[in-house]
């Protein structure tokens, strides 16, 4: 729903760009004030999609009328890589997955994850996968090591079995050595034992 | 005589140390059975022109330190105005008094200490020659051959430990000195570098780091500082460590997510399977004449810690308490195991007699993990989050005597070097 409203305000943005940027030409500097306080609704991590769609020419609008489509988000995705997988997170189209204390099974919610993430892989070809399999601070730090290779692991076969050539994915273990969250609770575990997708050029 | 031929060897590096004159015959005069013993030694301030505050901190302070960790030592008060001999032994009542000298020889120093009996009479003597720099590695020279003269075994006083420390940024390889002093980082690969392990010949470590994106096990020379990356096509190549008879390395690598113990020489060559389970495997140590090695395994459901034959044959679990143990290693004379184990929710060091199975728990504040033998086997270093951040320690296998030895950023995964000298 809010991925719908989300594109729905950047496609406003960009018709506003489209229509304003022509008449503003010859003061460019208000441009990009004026369009980004249009769209208020985005996440502030977000960065600023309008300005850089602008670069590329726009030569149709999108359908305003059925928003539900995500051309323009997927038109406007970032070079910068680090962007791109800020962009792609935070959209949902690339989403971690999660499991249990010292598990490396692939929870109903981890596999839906996972299935998300080859979707989009799947429409994406020009990118690869890494995936870093990481753990809460309860375990031992050599042992985690080596559990966060084994979810990791199980991550990629399972975008295998979904279709992503298995040449697309690298894995490697962090354990516990690079948390997500620093707290010392269960809600920061629970962040913390996961498969990180990162996004990767080819 | 002597004296001529040692000056000719005496080094430019300006941590270089040389004894200039030593008694060839290094007495043993307290009777091996009576070597546990501890002797009161009576060890008053340098004689010297220098200003004591050039001495205390780099060559006083170690020395008298080492002295009183060493457990053959006890240093004695000393009464004022009593000039080193016999009256100071007798006020004292030590048995022994420490006579040192330390004097300036153009750009070096000349430290030249006597160790007295009560009498009066010189029972050891030793010279030794360095740049002021070097006068912490005098003080650890020194303590070890007192330490030798009393009991026929060295101290561990030039030991060294390795371990992970993040103060500069990622953590990095970095060593100290036994007592947490003269701390230094030997890795910059500007990535996540862990986990250190020496060589039995203390000239090298085997450690993984991060640097290339993924894990990759690294060796670092102690002399040269070149650092090699051991090739093993396989994932992890984490928690390596040398096998203390050959040019063997045991490390965790993983095919297609399935965590296992290997062993790789040295250059990369002749890789061997040890384990072939379903679970994961991880944290292999050599025994100390390299024919065992033990090892985490999650086969029964949890991690544990058991043994095998070099060669992966005759598994034996050794933990049986606890639902998470991990970083198994042996004592230097292979009796006894320490490793982590989680004990009422929070991890602590376990000592485990191998012959008896016998186990005791060193407990302290906090999470306390990744036991380290000292090459004597008289303690352990370990890392502990009991102040809230990551730091190390160390205290006597009996729990006694406990000293923080880091206090920058976060420190961890400490091994200590093999050969006590």
């Amino acid at each position: 729903m809010s991925k719908v409203l989300k594109s729905f305000v950047i496609t406003l943005a960009l018709l506003a760009l489209v229509v304003i940027v022509p008449a503003c030409r010859p003061k460019p500097p208000v441009v990009a004030p004026s369009a980004t306080t249009t769209s208020p609704s985005v996440p502030p991590n977000i960065p600023p999609t309008v300005t850089t769609a602008t670069a590329q020419p726009v030569t149709a609008p999108p359908d305003f009328v059925s928003p539900t489509t995500d051309t323009v988000a997927v038109e406007t995705l970032p070079n910068d890589i680090e962007e791109l997988n800020r962009v792609a997170q935070s959209r949902g189209y690339i989403q971690d997955a999660f499991f249990e204390y010292n598990e490396s099974t692939l929870s109903a919610d981890a596999q839906a994850a996972l299935t998300t993430s080859a979707n989009w892989m799947k429409k994406n070809p020009q990118y690869n996968l890494l995936i870093e399999g990481h753990c809460d601070e309860r375990g031992t730090e050599q042992y985690n090591l080596a559990l966060g290779d084994r979810r990791a692991n199980q991550g990629k076969e399972y975008l295998v079995t979904l279709g992503i050539d298995a040449g697309r994915i690298r894995t490697v273990s962090y354990g516990e050595e690079r948390p997500f969250d620093p707290g010392h609770d269960e809600p920061a575990w629970a962040k913390n034992r996961r498969d990180h997708l990162v996004l990767v050029g080819k | 005589m002597k004296r001529t031929r040692t000056l000719l060897l005496s080094l430019s590096l300006s941590t270089a140390v040389l004894p200039l004159f030593a008694q060839t015959d290094v007495k043993v005069f307290i009777d091996p059975g009576k070597a546990l013993q501890v002797a009161r030694i009576a060890v008053p301030r340098p004689d010297t022109t220098l200003p004591l505050e050039k001495i205390n901190t780099p060559f006083f302070a170690p020395l008298t330190r080492d002295l009183a960790y060493s457990g053959v030592f006890a240093i004695a008060p000393i009464p004022p105005n009593i000039p080193a001999g016999a009256d100071l032994a007798k006020a004292a009542s030590a048995q022994f008094v420490l006579a040192l000298k330390i004097e300036p020889d153009g750009k070096e120093l000349i430290v030249d200490a006597r160790l007295l009996d009560s009498t009066g009479a010189t029972q050891f003597g030793k010279r030794f020659r360095g740049a002021s720099g070097a006068l912490p590695r005098i003080a650890h020279m020194l303590a070890n051959d007192l330490v030798r003269a009393v009991n026929g075994k060295p101290g561990i006083f030039l030991s060294m430990i390795g371990f992970a420390s993040n103060r500069s940024g990622n953590f990095e390889i970095w060593l100290m000195d036994w007592d947490g002093a003269n701390q230094r980082q030997i890795t910059h690969h500007n990535a996540l570098s862990i986990l250190p392990s020496w060589s039995a010949d203390n000239e090298r470590m085997v450690y993984t780091s991060f640097a290339r994106g993924t894990s990759d096990m690294y060796i670092i020379s102690r002399r040269g500082g070149a650092r090699v990356r051991v090739p093993t096509g396989l994932n992890l190549n984490t928690s390596a460590t040398f096998s203390p008879i050959s040019n063997d390395i045991a490390f965790v690598g993983s095919v297609a997510g399935n965590p296992d113990i290997y062993v790789v020489k040295d250059d990369g060559t002749n890789i061997r399977r040890l384990t072939h389970e379903s679970s994961i495997e991880s944290t292999p140590e050599w025994s100390p004449n390299g024919r065992q090695i033990s090892f985490t395994s999650g086969r029964s459901g949890s991690p544990q810690i058991y043994t095998m034959d070099a060669d992966g044959a005759s598994v034996q679990r050794i933990s049986f308490e606890g639902e998470w143990n991990d970083d198994a290693t042996w004592s230097p004379d292979g009796t006894q195991i320490a490793y982590t184990s989680r004990v009422d929710g929070k991890f602590q060091i376990r000592i485990a007699d191998l012959a008896t199975h016998l186990s005791r728990v060193l407990a302290g504040e906090g999470s306390n993990e990744q036991p380290a033998w000292s090459p004597d086997g008289k303690w352990v270093a370990f890392q502990s989050n009991r102040s809230g951040r990551w730091q190390i320690y160390r205290m006597r296998i009996d729990g006694t005597d406990l000293l923080q030895l880091t206090f920058d950023g976060e420190n961890k995964d400490p091994d200590w070097s093999k050969k006590a000298e």
